[in-house]
């Protein structure tokens, strides 16, 4: 390692304004990556408002709501340990990076267990579909009354979706009247492709937490010269946080939801009762 | 941004250290031919292996480019080569009608995205952009390096894809021709376009934070040279425009995966969808492959005319015009596809006001060349072809824009023409015309001068006698992509493929001469061209650290005064253009500030 400054730079205020910019620039290509993708979404949810909103009451809006604060949470303590790093504290900088990092890998358990339910639902569109128990009794039912139906469902998606909504306390929509089950396939796309993609993020953002941990805790890190690292690094941070502001809007609140309802589905996911 | 002030340790506020503004010796004494022998340059101060393949230095990542994408050069010529030969009779002459599908999908894929997106800002624009502005290196060397790998590693997916079967949806992966209903490798493209994407993202990152932050003192936003400007200007086209491909190309990768109906109208989708998000991408992509083209034309015909660029303020602001209009113009490729009637309309309007940068750029360079004295080496032949064929394509291009004349010539090899007279007679032209430009600059070395102007010769001729041809034949009807035509066309299209040989010998008539000159060619010497960018100061091939200090730039980029000679020179011993001027030089007008 040759100092702080690298070779090619002058001084280390040419060297910090061309990381941070250089982490600017990195933003700007994400925002349009996502942009991408909201995009598509923003085209769909304008042409199918309804089954939209089918798809967003189906989801696990409790979860989602104590993943949003554990991102809040993460966000305040990424700024602190740019804080820490500024005032030479290593020791709070190690802390907050360790928060930070706990935080951010408890959304992703979270995360997983909220796809985990949606597997179970059976709520998975294309090709790794399969009609769940429950969804099928309810087809067996409704075939009784109607037996032009076909032995097996069409699309087993689209049976696990009724099954769903038409257990949910709070959406009262009919199939069929107030939504096409197969344009609510749709909406799975974006949901799973978007958060999808925002989780691969915070996957790398996890592992450039770790990254500066592993530095600082081998006393790498010259603090004058290196917190530029952390604020770019939480800049990134902040961006991916950024991306969930938006996708819980447009993704988890764009259907009908109670906070009871809310705080049922994250008990039960968790495993504390309540559910059906 | 710049302004956080760094602080020490104990936290107290440290003055950032002053930049040194002392002026430099410029030029650089000419090395005599026995120091020129043994000199260390960045070529041969460590040939290891390991010294190439771990090197962060910006020339040396400029030629492991050169290298790829000449190779993929050669690749995409292949493909194009079976495509013409097979267009020889109106039943197709060689192959089968999937093979055919094959190899014009794998010349425009591998013509595109391996060789027209990286050839100049990854070969020229690592190679001169740090020398160009007075830096040691690129802003993120590391960065440098990798994006260099990364497309490696992305080509070699489309490597692979061609290997076990090719893909046969054409460049443009219109679903359903990518999703439903094809059974070629259309995952391994993708993720070929993905990883090359990133790599392309990487480089315009590398670039924009390099002229920002790297620029040596008195290197001012106005006296950047004009091919800096143009890289600019490419890079955020490739940093705004990337991703959206990058996340389109993912939609398709899922909708094939898993069998939802992103672009399927069964599913609720929308192909036009797709072909807007390709396009948003595409459309300024082949900005990307010309703004650093017209970068090069600035430096070589200011070069070759011993005069100042004209307008250096409307071609520099003309190059962000570019990148900017062009972002608005995508919906001009969909006038047939079913887009709204007054979108259309809007989108035409668009077209022809992103011509408008453009031809103030060919106007600038006409008016460079008036007045000036004129010599035809190699570069400034390319250059002149560059400004015929590019104009004759713009030009095209309005036919294209037009609504009602693009709905008879649409899809036709009216299309093929206009976008081939931009890309090979634009772009392969001026890449050829910097290619010899800085070649001395890169190696050492003097090329052969009868054979580079032969070689443009052929190249010219060879390109016209192409291109023209399939203007006519597309404006009487024959559609792009077809393997088979009526027999009525066959005249046109034997002429295009029999030219089509002639550019082939021009194209690889380079690699012959310019091979010799590594060997045989005479020393180039600093400043073979006297030539005034700061990457001429220097001795050739440069020293890996570029400038032995940081130079101090006192002139606009292009200050040419008497023929041969250099006004800069004269300038730094206290004479003014005035003194030692011909008539020529007095017509210019001084840039920068």
């Amino acid at each position: 390692m040759v100092g702080p400054v690298a070779h090619h730079f002058n001084n280390m205020a040419q060297q910090q304004a061309s990381v941070r910019l250089g982490m600017w620039l990195f933003l700007v290509t994400e925002v349009l990556f996502f942009g991408g993708a909201f995009c598509a979404y923003t085209v769909y949810r304008i042409w199918f408002p309804k089954d939209f909103e089918a798809g967003s009451a189906a989801l696990n809006v409790g979860i989602a709501s104590v993943n949003t604060f554990l991102l809040l949470a993460s966000s305040l303590t990424i700024t602190l340990a740019i804080r820490s790093c500024y005032e030479s504290d290593r020791k709070g900088l190690m802390r907050n990076l360790l928060l930070t990092t706990v935080l951010g890998t408890l959304f992703l358990g979270l995360k997983a267990r909220e796809y985990h339910i949606d597997y179970q639902e059976g709520l998975v569109p294309g090709v790794f579909g399969y009609l769940t128990p429950h969804a099928k009794e309810a087809y067996e039912k409704e075939r009784a009354v109607n037996p032009t139906l076909p032995e097996t469902p069409e699309n087993a998606f689209n049976e696990n979706l009724k099954y769903a909504l038409s257990h949910s306390k709070v959406y009262k929509g009919k199939p069929g009247e107030d939504y096409e089950p197969y344009r609510v396939q749709l909406f799975f796309m974006f949901y799973y492709s978007m958060t999808g993609l925002h989780v691969l993020h915070m996957v790398v953002g996890l592992g450039l937490l770790v990254w500066q941990m592993v530095l600082t805790a081998t006393g790498f890190f010259d603090y004058s010269a290196r917190y530029v690292y952390i604020e770019t690094m939480s800049l990134y941070w902040h961006f991916v946080d950024m991306v969930w502001m938006f996708l819980l809007p447009l993704l988890y609140l764009a259907g009908p939801h109670t906070a009871t309802q809310a705080m049922e589905q994250f008990q039960m996911a968790i495993g504390l009762g309540g559910g059906h | 941004m710049a302004t956080a002030t760094p602080h020490s340790p104990t936290g107290a506020p440290v003055d950032p250290p002053k930049l040194d503004y002392t002026p430099q010796a410029i030029p650089l004494p000419e090395p005599t031919p026995a120091e020129d022998r043994t000199r260390k340059h960045y070529l041969n101060h460590d040939t290891s292996l390991l010294g190439w393949i771990f090197t962060v230095d910006h020339k040396r990542i400029g030629l492991m480019y050169l290298v790829g994408v000449s190779l993929f050069f050669v690749a995409g010529a292949i493909a194009v080569g079976l495509v013409r030969t097979n267009l020889i009779t109106p039943t197709g002459a060689i192959l089968e009608l999937d093979q055919y599908n094959k190899a014009f999908t794998a010349h425009g894929t591998i013509m595109l995205f391996l060789f027209l997106i990286p050839v100049i800002p990854g070969v020229l624009g690592n190679y001169l952009v740090p020398l160009m502005i007075g830096a040691k290196d690129m802003a993120f060397p590391k960065l440098n390096l990798a994006s260099f790998y990364v497309w490696a590693f992305g080509a070699l997916f489309f490597m692979y894809q061609l290997l076990v079967g090719g893909l046969d949806t054409g460049w443009t992966l219109y679903p359903p021709y990518s999703t439903k209903y094809s059974h070629t490798n259309v995952l391994y493209a993708g993720l070929g376009i993905f990883i090359t994407g990133f790599s392309s993202i990487l480089t315009g990152i590398n670039i924009i934070a390099t002229i920002h932050k790297m620029r040596c003192p008195g290197m001012t936003w106005g006296r950047l040279p004009l091919f800096v400007w143009a890289m600019y200007a490419t890079s955020v086209i490739q940093l705004l425009g990337t991703p959206v491909l990058a996340v389109t190309v993912v939609m398709t990768a899922v909708e094939k995966l898993f069998g939802v109906g992103i672009f399927d109208p069964k599913l609720g989708g929308d192909p036009l969808l797709f072909q807007h998000m390709f396009w948003f991408y595409s459309h300024p992509a082949v900005y990307i492959m010309i703004l650093p083209g017209m970068g090069v034309i600035n430096e070589v015909l200011t070069c070759f005319s011993r005069k100042n660029i004209f307008g250096y303020a409307a071609v520099a602001w003309s190059s962000v015009g570019i990148a900017v209009v062009g972002f608005l113009v995508w919906g001009h490729h969909m006038f047939l596809a079913g887009q709204g009637y007054y979108l259309a309309m809007v989108f035409a309007f668009l077209t022809m006001l992103v011509a408008v940068p453009s031809a103030i750029k060919v106007f600038n360079w006409t008016a460079t060349l008036y007045g000036g004295v004129i010599s035809y080496q190699a570069p400034m032949i390319f250059a002149i072809g560059f400004i015929v064929l590019f104009t004759i394509g713009g030009l095209t291009g309005l036919f294209l824009g037009t609504m009602g004349t693009d709905i008879h010539l649409h899809d036709t090899y009216f299309v093929i023409a206009h976008f081939h007279y931009t890309m090979v007679g634009g772009m392969m032209f001026a890449w050829q015309a910097g290619l010899h430009f800085w070649w001395p600059k890169m190696t050492g070395r003097m090329y052969s001068d009868f054979w580079s102007r032969l070689a443009a010769i052929v190249m010219l001729v060879g390109f016209a006698l192409t291109f023209l041809p399939q203007f006519v034949v597309g404006y009487m009807g024959m559609p792009r992509r077809y393997p088979n035509y009526p027999d009525e066309y066959q005249l046109y299209n034997v002429m295009s493929t029999a030219a089509a040989y002639i550019q082939g010998i021009g194209y690889a008539m380079p690699v012959f001469y310019l091979t010799a000159s590594l060997f045989f060619g005479k020393r180039a010497g600093n400043n073979p061209y006297k030539a005034t960018g700061l990457e001429w100061m220097v001795p050739s091939p440069p020293d890996a650290h570029n400038f032995p200090a940081t130079p101090t730039v006192y002139f606009g980029p292009y200050e040419y005064g008497v023929p041969d000679g250099l006004s800069i020179v004269d300038k730094m011993n206290g004479h003014t253009n005035g003194v030692h001027t011909n008539g020529a030089a007095k017509q210019g007008v001084t840039s920068g500030s």
